[in-house]
């Protein structure tokens, strides 16, 4: 069973990477992870908000209310500086475990 | 389709924010059930399964309110430190301060009002000091973003700090009473009692907050403006 961190972990690498690609906002968000790890992640509102407030608090990332197109209030989300410079340590450190993984099931396989 | 706003506002009732924090989020989680159902519609999912579909994705609606919560209460903390205790607390430090040093190092005698147990002490050099510790204390509220009764509390906590003590020592100094024997009578407790509420928590609250008001009249309306202008630039943006 995967631990309650490593989940976290994934779900924050996962929010902080795709907001890399520019602001969006809690839906756009969850349906744009779901939709680039062809399903494998997905967030419920449940599961988002907490994560995305939790984030904000770390001040990782900044939401602020925006209109959009059709007259519709969202609330968008952005990276911060801060947000930024927790990114790449993160990358790095979940490359170097699924490198890790990735060794380790060959020579189980082998 | 449903009311989402509505929906939301009714299962997380008890959310513990305040209200416009509230109220956001209420805003917030509507729109993201409103965008999820309209999806499933445009999938030619019925009415009734989009709502079921859009329902799923909160299984728990307590426990959604308790995350949320504990997300968002480190900001609720910290915003509560520095738009109230530590204003308040400085304000009750420099004032103390300043008490004890012109009861000490000056020398200066209170000024007494009254005769007998009823007898008001007020020392009118700190007296005259006071409204500028209400101002110091409203003043760092308002600057980390404290409401306007949030100021006011900071500007009076000396005060209010007396108040605690005040009342945490009336049961002691009763309990003392009953195990000395020491029978006053209820007139000398009342009119002493009275007359330290009045030298040391009435007349100096009175004018600590003299300081809170003139900080919310000088500088609360620029604040108020200013939150609106940012309200409006985020809004439309």
């Amino acid at each position: 069973m995967i631990g309650s961190g490593i989940k976290r972990g994934t779900a924050e690498l996962a929010v902080l990477s795709v907001l890399q690609d520019g602001p969006l906002h809690g839906y756009e968000l969850a349906r744009r992870i779901e939709q680039q790890t062809n399903g494998a992640l997905r967030f419920t509102l449940a599961a988002l908000y907490p994560m995305l407030y939790r984030m904000e608090q770390q001040r990782w990332i900044r939401g602020t209310w925006e209109t959009s197109g059709n007259g519709r209030k969202r609330r968008c989300y952005r990276l911060t500086p801060a947000g930024k410079k927790k990114l790449s340590p993160l990358q790095r450190e979940w490359a170097e475990l699924f490198r890790a993984l990735r060794r380790l099931t060959k020579v189980a396989h082998a | 389709m449903p009311d989402w706003q509505e929906l939301v506002r009714l299962r997380l009732s008890g959310l513990a924010l305040d209200s416009r924090e509230k109220e956001e989020v209420h805003a917030e989680l509507a729109a993201h059930l409103e965008e999820a159902y309209e999806t499933f519609c445009k999938k030619g999912l019925s009415e009734k399964e989009a709502i079921d579909r859009t329902m799923e994705q909160v299984s728990d609606w307590r426990d959604l309110q308790a995350k949320i919560l504990i997300a968002r209460r480190g900001d609720f903390m910290r915003k509560r430190m520095q738009q109230l205790w530590i204003p308040g607390f400085l304000a009750l430090i420099l004032s103390t301060a300043f008490l004890m040093t012109l009861q000490e190092v000056f020398g200066v005698k209170p000024r007494m009002v009254g005769i007998g147990q009823g007898t008001i002490l007020f020392y009118v050099p700190w007296l005259t000091a006071l409204p500028f510790v209400g101002v110091l204390g409203a003043y760092l509220s308002l600057r980390a973003g404290g409401s306007r009764s949030t100021m006011m509390f900071a500007s009076v906590f000396p005060a209010l700090s007396l108040s605690a003590a005040f009342l945490l020592m009336l049961p002691i100094g009763m309990i003392i009473e009953q195990v000395t024997k020491n029978d006053l009578s209820f007139g000398v407790v009342a009119s002493t009692l009275l007359s330290n509420w009045i030298g040391w928590i009435a007349v100096p609250g009175a004018v600590l907050l003299a300081g809170g008001l003139v900080v919310q009249l000088f500088f609360g309306r620029t604040s108020s403006s200013r939150d609106a202008t940012i309200s409006g630039e985020t809004t439309h943006a």
